[in-house]
């Protein structure tokens, strides 16, 4: 785990990392959120609709931009303070996933910064979505 | 810009930061005197003013802002510079 602090932000300061989804992560995100829809749970029902197969939850998928703004972006003491989310294009059981985030703004006054964030699937090739995210820090009291 | 004309602008950052164009955001305003300005809400607010008026504040000066007019103060002397 990462741990920057304020002081260590500079404009354009880059983290990555990937991740599969894989069968278990959906079930486990549907215990979660008991988001039942069909779309993510049954193939036929999805292919019927005209996707590949059982679409992956578009809330599991953004919820790698927790893992980069707590462990990586900038890790320890990050505080996730705004997050705003672009679907783009669905992403299916087996894809392999990066995320990515770039420092964009950097706020003295406020002791923030804006993250412009991104998952791409090696599948395809393209984004799948896209986020800014607004981060505070926390400290040692 | 006038001062008034300053203070018009300050009160559509308000509105929107606080979702309330009911608000009638005064010098002497006070973060006692809106409801819901909290500390989130302050950050909120003075990012907002930021981008508004395409300036920066010190942390110093946000901590030493005790009404909306000592904003003013600083947001006038920034497009003086």
């Amino acid at each position: 785990m990462n741990r920057y602090h304020f002081e260590d932000m500079y404009m354009g300061m880059t983290e990555s990392f990937q991740v599969t989804i894989t069968e278990d992560k959906m079930l486990k995100f549907c215990e979660i959120s008991g988001d039942v829809n069909p779309l993510h749970r049954d193939p036929v029902f999805a292919r019927e609709r005209g996707f590949d197969g059982q679409v992956v939850y578009g809330m599991l998928s953004s919820a790698f931009y927790s893992t980069l703004v707590g462990v990586y972006l900038p890790g320890e003491n990050a505080l996730l303070q705004e997050l705003r989310i672009r679907m783009i294009r669905p992403v299916y059981i087996g894809d392999v996933l990066t995320v990515t985030g770039v420092v964009k703004d950097i706020r003295e006054a406020t002791k923030r910064i804006k993250i412009g964030a991104s998952v791409v699937s090696e599948i395809g090739g393209g984004g799948v979505n896209e986020a800014d995210i607004t981060v505070g820090f926390t400290e040692m009291i | 810009m006038s001062r008034e004309a300053l203070l018009k602008a300050v009160n559509e950052v308000f509105w929107d930061v606080f979702d309330d164009e009911s608000l009638d955001i005064r010098e002497e305003t006070t973060a006692a005197d809106v409801n819901g300005w909290d500390s989130l809400r302050h950050i909120t607010l003075i990012e907002n003013i930021e981008d508004r008026f395409d300036i920066r504040f010190t942390m110093l000066e946000v901590n030493g802002m005790k009404n909306v007019g000592e904003m003013l103060d600083i947001i006038a002397e920034r497009a003086r510079e």
